[in-house]
C-alpha cells in the first residue's frame, strides 16, 4: 500500500508518518506532498492507495485538492488530517468526498479507526 | 468594559485546549502546568488569525530554549543542530492546533488563517484587545498563549 501525506509542515508531515506506526501501519510506502498542487501531481504520478491530507495549505488548500481529484476522475480514498475538526468543516469534507476527518491532535487510535476500514477492509 | 462583553474564549478552554496539543504531542512526562505569569524573553512565536461568524487572534510566545526543547520532542530528535526552518515549523504548528481548537468553541463558521511565526514577538494590529491570556510553564519555562479580538468601535 501507499499513503500520500499532504501537509505544508514538515514538522506534522513527520508526526503523522510516525503516528502512522504507532497505529500499526508499517511496511507501507509514504509519499510525502507539502502543499494540494504538489499532493494533486503525486496522486497523478504516484497513484497512492490513501490520500492523508491537511485542510489549511499554501498554492492549494485540502478542499480544493479534494475536489481537482474528484473532479479529474480520481476515486482514491481521502481522508483530512487537520487543526479544524467543526462540524461545519466535517460537512464540507464528508459532501466533497472525503471519508473521514481526524483532527489535530491526534492519538494513534484516532488513527487506527479512521483507517482500518479503508487499509484493512 | 464592553470588549469583555464580546464572545471570548474562557481562561479554561484556552488551558484545556493548550493541554491536549501538549499531551498528545509533547507527551504527559512533563505536563503543561498553569502560570505564575513570569519574565518571558520571547525567542519566538506565532500567531493564527480566525476570520468569520467569530474573529480573533491567537497567539504563542515561548522562550528560544522552550522552542528548540518543542521542535525536538516533535520531531523525536536528540542532540545536533537545528535548523531555523525545523523551529519556525514546530512552534507554527503548535499555534496552528490551538488556533483550531479555540476556532471550533468560537461561533461558526469561520476560517483559520495560515501561522504567522517569528523570531521574536509577532507584531499584532494596534486595534486589538486581549480577552484571554494563559499563562503556563513547561519543563521549567514560561510560555504565554493569548487570544486578542478586535476592540469595539467607539
Amino acid at each position: 500500500m501507499k499513503i500520500l501525506v499532504a501537509d505544508d509542515s514538515r514538522v506534522m508531515r513527520q508526526i503523522v508518518i510516525r503516528t502512522l506506526r504507532q497505529a500499526g501501519y508499517v511496511g507501507h510506502d509514504v509519499v510525502e506532498a507539502e502543499n494540494g498542487r504538489d499532493a494533486l501531481e503525486k496522486v497523478h504520478s504516484e497513484s497512492p492507495d490513501l490520500v492523508l491530507s491537511d485542510w489549511n495549505m499554501p498554492e492549494m488548500n485540502g478542499i480544493d485538492l479534494l475536489a481537482a481529484l474528484r473532479s479529474s476522475g480520481s476515486t482514491v480514498p481521502f481522508g483530512f488530517v487537520t487543526s479544524e475538526g467543526s462540524p461545519d468543516m466535517r460537512a464540507r469534507a464528508e459532501a466533497g468526498g472525503a471519508l473521514f476527518l481526524i483532527a489535530k491532535p491526534f492519538t494513534p487510535e484516532a488513527f487506527d479507526e479512521a483507517l482500518s476500514p479503508v487499509l484493512k477492509g | 468594559m464592553s470588549s469583555l462583553e464580546l464572545v471570548a474564549p474562557s481562561l479554561t478552554d484556552v488551558e484545556m485546549v493548550a493541554a491536549e496539543v501538549w499531551s498528545s504531542f509533547l507527551g504527559d512526562e512533563e505536563p503543561l502546568l498553569i502560570g505564575p505569569p513570569a519574565e518571558l524573553t520571547v525567542g519566538w512565536s506565532a500567531a493564527v488569525s480566525v476570520s468569520g461568524e467569530w474573529q480573533g487572534m491567537i497567539s504563542v510566545e515561548l522562550s528560544a530554549e522552550m522552542a528548540d526543547q518543542v521542535t525536538r520532542r516533535m520531531l523525536c530528535l536528540d542532540d545536533g543542530p537545528l535548523p531555523d526552518e525545523d523551529v519556525a515549523d514546530a512552534v507554527g504548528e503548535l499555534v496552528n492546533m490551538i488556533g483550531g481548537g479555540v476556532k471550533s468553541l468560537m461561533p461558526g463558521p469561520s476560517a483559520l488563517s495560515l501561522p504567522v511565526v517569528a523570531a521574536g514577538r509577532v507584531a499584532r494590529p494596534s486595534d486589538v484587545t486581549e480577552v484571554c491570556r494563559f499563562d503556563a510553564q513547561w519543563a521549567g519555562s514560561p510560555l504565554v498563549i493569548s487570544v486578542h479580538i478586535q476592540s469595539p468601535k467607539i
